[in-house]
């Protein structure tokens, strides 16, 4: 048997096929993308390389960069099944037809080496019957790889081991997805519909019927069922336009006809005559003409609608806010309790979901976690369902279960009124079926905060950081504002945080585990400042923040930046100032300055002209390296992936890359420890910079860009602070701007900026309404 | 004295910059094959060559260190061979032909390769490390972008966009034409790639274009303007090669005579409406060849925009059966260096293969000049 998977073979280029074929490409890791030969036309590849071709159009991109495209070899299974020999894994992706899958099987047998793994992407197909009739051989090396879409951006895969599955096979295949794909494998059962889909389907069907009988409108059922449950915000009518309302129907027909005829999905699996009327009249969801709501252009205008369930109409949807209190805030107790509508519909939604949820363990997967795993990753619930099931309480669930007359599954039953979850010694620890509490391993190299939280307090904390020993000698900054803003108080915490380390510590690293690394400086308070005129606040901002920054940059000790999400401005000048960034590949990075008008102030600029400058492979001189950076900044480029980040320079090439999220903080500080022997701060950068002639230069650009109407007014006079900066001011090429000269251009740069009232609408109109004011 | 003499001309096949066939390929290497080609077409002995002249428009990176000097030593030409780059934009290799026309008359030598050489793709237009004086920016329209100037003049002219795309029509058809007849063999020298692939022919030409797609581009200069991509000349990597030399020597050593050089002139405009300096340019090359317009049999303009064209073509009274009857750079391309050698060639080819008497070959150039070329059949 092969240890690693070195090369990839994923038949069937469908959505599913051909978008495993690109994370396996993002990964680095060659793929083969075989698809039937098409009836009619001449080249029989058409299918694959038409689905490549079709990705790289696609948004979002199912690609991190374009060179990733290029590890994509296509081809058909007529004439290239015997490539499948050059892999060690096969990943099977085509029509949910047991007949056609066996076929295929039949013949990878015959061309596939010994050992090399296969496994299907089926979602509703029983292992034992997709093996039906292959030798022994074939049966140990096969499973069921369970993708969710779009599979670069869906972080859960469910993985299913047959009764012969050989474990080192299943091992092999479960580490290449975690560690190269990125995924979070949750073990699953080999039963109808798995976890996710299978909680996700009932949920969803629940909460449709629920509000047709209730009367409740498309709009509260989005209000109560999405936000105050910690489930994304198009809660389940907005979900199900995206997901498109013709796949339910299928994803019904796929359950009923697999589960057993007591499931209680059974009893409540039905349509209604008004999602069948839609569907037959290609109201199909946000790809067809429109769903539950839509967008009405009519009169040139962009109105979004709700569809009236009882009437059928669209009408202009209606802003609803019925949830109170604590209720919205999480409370899943109060939600459902609260009187009238709100109560009632959260708990028709709430009760037999998390009922449900509670009885499919272990049939479906052997433990709790299994299950709120499968749905915070599947579909992006913040709580699983058992946790959940610990905020409103086991023993009020089942007091309100007994009420309604349904049914108590065995799981409540086990806690017998205990939570599903405990702290215990400091470690986090879920009940099992056998009645008793046992620790949450996490698998080797991922080290999490939040664990870390559990068992120790911060080294140093305020309102918007703190500092946390994670071992070994390597603390972390953790950012702690809402959105992970920057402000004053991150600024003095690192002040504190360099000779702290210094004293104690061997290495840094800048990590957190919200939704985003950080969306950059806090605009709220920059606008507040702004608007009292208290300049000399601001620029004391500005300056704190490039002396904490440049204090990391030079501390006497390794400083990493692990950054994911969105890292913009400030967030991003952070990594930028680190000696190394080990990034999430699913990092946002970027210089959005210009679009509130205002100029990197903490170091970027200065930063990513060293980068350009020392890059071997661009053209030497003083403008090269001044044009890119300008072109990058001056646009507030945002790269769209790590991979994209480095050919932006944010990333420099020998930066890391980690494909899965939970392994981010243990990779950074394993690289931190990496750079600690021998560990000397860096020299300060000099620069050779054109002065005004190379201003005059971008000058020339900026004018030819406004006349195309491509810049503004106020982008002209934004660009021309930033080619000031960027240039060196009044250098000439035979002089040395050091970087001290550069930070201080900066100052004066941002400072003209914040004066000029055009540059305050835009922070005003962001932070109104979160997008960028084109003045 | 001895006449001057045009005694061949070939090109190598014109790409697009970036994503065509040359965008791999260094200019030095480029050139270095076409002047290969120039002499084993022409016959001429290499050790007579007196000079290798080579205009280029952005002779920095690749394209610098005095690109002409490294050609010879690549082609592996006697060492006794010289190398000049001249400079002067789009200007650069018709210049090198006026230079070798001036050293012959002065008896300062009687064969030279006047080649011209630009791959947009390897040097940037503006170069690596444009760094203009801010003052002379600030006075005046020196360092005005082309696009600018072609919109300029589409306005001082009152040209629609409508009169534009039905000249770049035009354009691409004749091309088309030539192409399809065979009329661009004889001249192209193949470029054979690392990895053995030939490249001979032209990539720049767009055959199917058709005035329904032409009407559908964007604007590419100004969001109120009329000019587009399409009725630009492309970005274009190429190199081309004229020999250039005494007619004394051409009938003593049995080279072809393709024409004599009649006439030539140079004649600055302002920056900003750079597009007309053919006018003022060609005016002078007539009256000093003693001929009018109508005179002229065979025209080539250069056509670095449809606009500018046209606005030549109106001033000068050219009329449209004389104007690029093989097609023009909108289609063929415009590799900066490279075309003014390209289109006096042309016209020496044209003469020869029409039984013409009289040719003009003329072009802008950016920050406001124009330079003209007549030819008269030998």
């Amino acid at each position: 048997m092969a240890n690693t998977i070195n090369k990839v073979c994923v038949i069937g280029a469908g959505t599913m096929g051909a978008g495993i074929a690109a994370q396996v490409a993002n990964a680095g890791v060659p793929v083969l993308l075989l698809d039937i030969v098409p009836k009619e036309g001449d080249n029989r590849n058409a299918i694959a390389e038409g689905a490549v071709a079709k990705m790289l159009k696609t948004q979002p991109a199912p690609f991190m960069s374009k060179r990733a495209a290029k590890l994509v070899e296509t081809g058909n299974i007529e004439d290239h099944l015997d490539k499948v020999a050059e892999c060690d894994w096969v990943v099977e992706a085509i029509i949910e037809r047991l007949d056609i899958k066996q076929s295929l099987y039949e013949k990878l047998e015959a061309v596939r080496k010994p050992g090399t793994a296969v496994s299907s992407n089926t979602s509703t197909i029983p292992l034992a019957q997709l093996t039906d009739g292959r030798s022994d051989q074939f049966k140990q090396d096969f499973l069921i790889t369970h993708f969710f879409n779009p599979p670069r951006y869906m972080r859960l895969i469910e993985i299913v081991a047959g009764p012969d599955s050989n474990a080192d096979t299943v091992a092999m295949v479960s580490e290449f997805v975690d560690r190269k794909l990125g995924k979070s494998v949750v073990d699953a059962e080999d039963s109808p519909g798995f976890i996710a889909n299978r909680v996700g389907t009932f949920w969803i069907q629940q909460a449709v019927n629920a509000a047709f009988e209730q009367g409740v409108t498309v709009e509260e059922a989005d209000e109560i069922g999405g936000r105050p449950m910690g489930v994304p915000k198009t809660g389940i009518f907005g979900l199900i336009d995206l997901i498109g309302i013709d796949l339910m129907p299928h994803l019904m027909k796929s359950l009923t006809s697999t589960l057993p005829k007591d499931d209680p999905y059974q009893a409540i699996a039905r349509s209604e005559p008004l999602i069948e009327t839609m569907i037959e009249e290609g109201y199909t969801g946000r790809k067809g003409k429109g769903g539950f709501y839509r967008i009405n252009r009519e009169g040139g205008g962009k109105v979004k609608e709700a569809k009236n369930l009882q009437t059928g109409e669209y009408a202009p949807a209606r802003g609803s806010r019925l949830v109170r209190g604590s209720a919205a805030k999480g409370d899943l107790g109060k939600l459902i309790s609260q009187e009238g509508k709100v109560g009632e519909y959260a708990w028709a939604v709430l009760g037999p979901t998390l009922s449900y949820a509670a009885m499919i363990v272990p049939e479906a997967t052997k433990t709790i976690v299994g299950v709120d795993d499968a749905m915070k990753l599947g579909y992006n619930w913040k709580f699983g369902p058992f946790e959940m099931i610990d905020n409103i309480g086991v023993a009020t669930l089942v007091e309100r279960l007994e009420a309604d007359g349904l049914p108590v599954p065995e799981m409540l039953k086990v806690a017998d009124g205990r939570p599903f979850y405990r702290v215990e010694g400091g470690k986090r620890q879920y009940l099992g079926t056998d009645g008793g509490y046992h620790d949450i391993v996490r698998p080797e190299g991922v080290l999490k905060l939040e664990d870390i939280k559990l068992s120790s307090e911060p080294l140093l904390a305020n309102s918007s950081a703190a500092l946390w020993d994670v071992g070994d000698g390597v603390v972390a900054l953790e950012f702690t504002g809402k959105m992970n803003a920057l402000d004053e108080q991150v600024m003095k915490l690192i002040k504190k945080a360099v000779p702290l380390v210094q004293k104690n510590y061997k290495a840094l690293v800048v990590y957190n585990e919200g939704s985003n690394f950080s969306a950059g400086a806090n605009l709220g308070l920059a606008m507040f400042a702004l608007n009292i005129a208290a300049w000399s606040e601001v620029e004391k901002l500005v300056k704190g923040g490039q002396d904490a920054y440049k204090a990391l940059k030079y501390a006497p000790f390794p400083v990493v930046s692990a950054p994911f999400g969105m890292a913009l401005g400030g967030g991003c000048e952070i990594c930028l100032n680190s000696d190394a960034i080990q990034a999430h590949a699913e990092t946002y990075i970027g210089l959005v300055e210009t679009g509130v008008g205002i100029i990197p102030g903490w170091g970027g600029c200065g930063e990513m002209l060293s980068r350009w400058i020392n890059n071997p492979k661009y053209p030497k001189g003083p403008m090269p390296a001044v044009s890119k950076v300008f072109e990058i900044v001056s646009t507030a480029t945002v790269a769209k992936s790590a991979a994209e980040a480095k050919e932006y320079g944010f990333l420099r090439h020998d930066d890391g890359v980690t494909m899965n999220r939970d392994r981010l903080l243990f990779d950074a500080k394993q690289r931190a420890l990496a750079m600690v022997d021998g560990y000397a701060a860096p020299e300060k950068p000099e620069y050779r910079l054109p002065g005004p002639s190379g201003a005059a230069a971008l000058q020339l650009a900026v004018d030819s860009f406004h006349k195309q109407g491509k810049a503004t007014d106020h982008d002209v006079t934004v660009a021309g602070e930033l080619a000031r900066v960027l240039t060196g001011g009044d250098t000439d090429p035979t002089e040395i701007t050091t970087e001290a000269d550069l930070l201080k251009l900066e100052v004066e740069g941002f400072m003209r900026l914040c004066r000029n009232p055009k540059s305050q609408a835009r922070v005003e109109h962001m932070l109104e309404t979160g997008k960028p004011l084109r003045n | 004295m001895s006449d001057v003499v045009i005694a061949g001309y070939v090109r190598s096949p014109f790409h697009l910059a970036y994503k065509g066939a040359l965008a791999k390929v260094r200019p030095d290497d480029l050139a270095a094959n076409t002047i290969l080609g120039l002499i084993e077409k022409t016959g001429v002995k290499p050790e007579d060559v007196e000079d290798i002249v080579m205009g280029c428009a952005f002779p920095e990176g690749e394209q610098g260190f005095n690109i002409a000097r490294l050609v010879g030593l690549l082609a592996d030409l006697p060492l006794s061979v010289g190398g000049m780059t001249v400079n002067r934009f789009c200007g650069s290799s018709m210049s090198a032909i006026h230079y070798a026309a001036g050293q012959i008359a002065l008896g300062a030598g009687d064969v030279f390769i006047c080649a011209g050489i630009e791959s947009m793709s390897r040097v940037p237009m503006t170069g690596f490390n444009p760094m203009p004086n801010p003052a002379l920016a600030e006075k005046s329209a020196a360092y005005i972008g082309m696009g600018d100037t072609a919109e300029n003049v589409a306005k001082k002219y009152d040209l629609s966009r409508e009169d534009q795309e039905a000249f770049a029509l035009k354009s691409q058809e004749k091309t088309a034409a030539a192409i399809e007849a065979g009329k661009y063999k004889d001249e192209i020298v193949p470029y054979i790639l690392p990895d053995g692939t030939v490249i001979d022919a032209d990539g720049t030409p767009r055959p199917g274009t058709t005035a329904e797609a032409l009407a559908g581009l964007k604007l590419a200069f100004d969001e109120n303007g009329t000019v587009t991509a399409g009725t630009s000349s492309p970005l274009t990597d190429g190199a081309t090669a004229v020999l250039v030399c005494s007619e004394d020597y051409a009938k003593a050593n049995g080279l072809t005579i393709m024409a004599k050089i009649k006439s030539m002139a140079i004649s600055g405009c302002a920056p900003e409406i750079m597009g007309i300096g053919p006018v003022g340019a060609s005016q002078k090359a007539l009256e000093r060849a003693g001929l009018t317009i109508d005179d002229i049999d065979i025209v080539e303009l250069n056509e670095a925009f449809a606009s500018q064209s046209i606005a030549t073509v109106r001033d000068l009274g050219i009329s449209e059966e004389k104007l690029n009857i093989d097609g023009g750079a909108i289609a063929i391309g415009h590799p900066l260096g490279a075309t003014g050698a390209r289109i006096v060639g042309k016209a020496a080819q044209l003469l020869q293969r029409e039984g013409k008497k009289y040719s003009l070959s003329t072009q802008c150039i950016g920050g406001g000049q124009g330079i003209a070329t007549i030819l008269e059949v030998a």
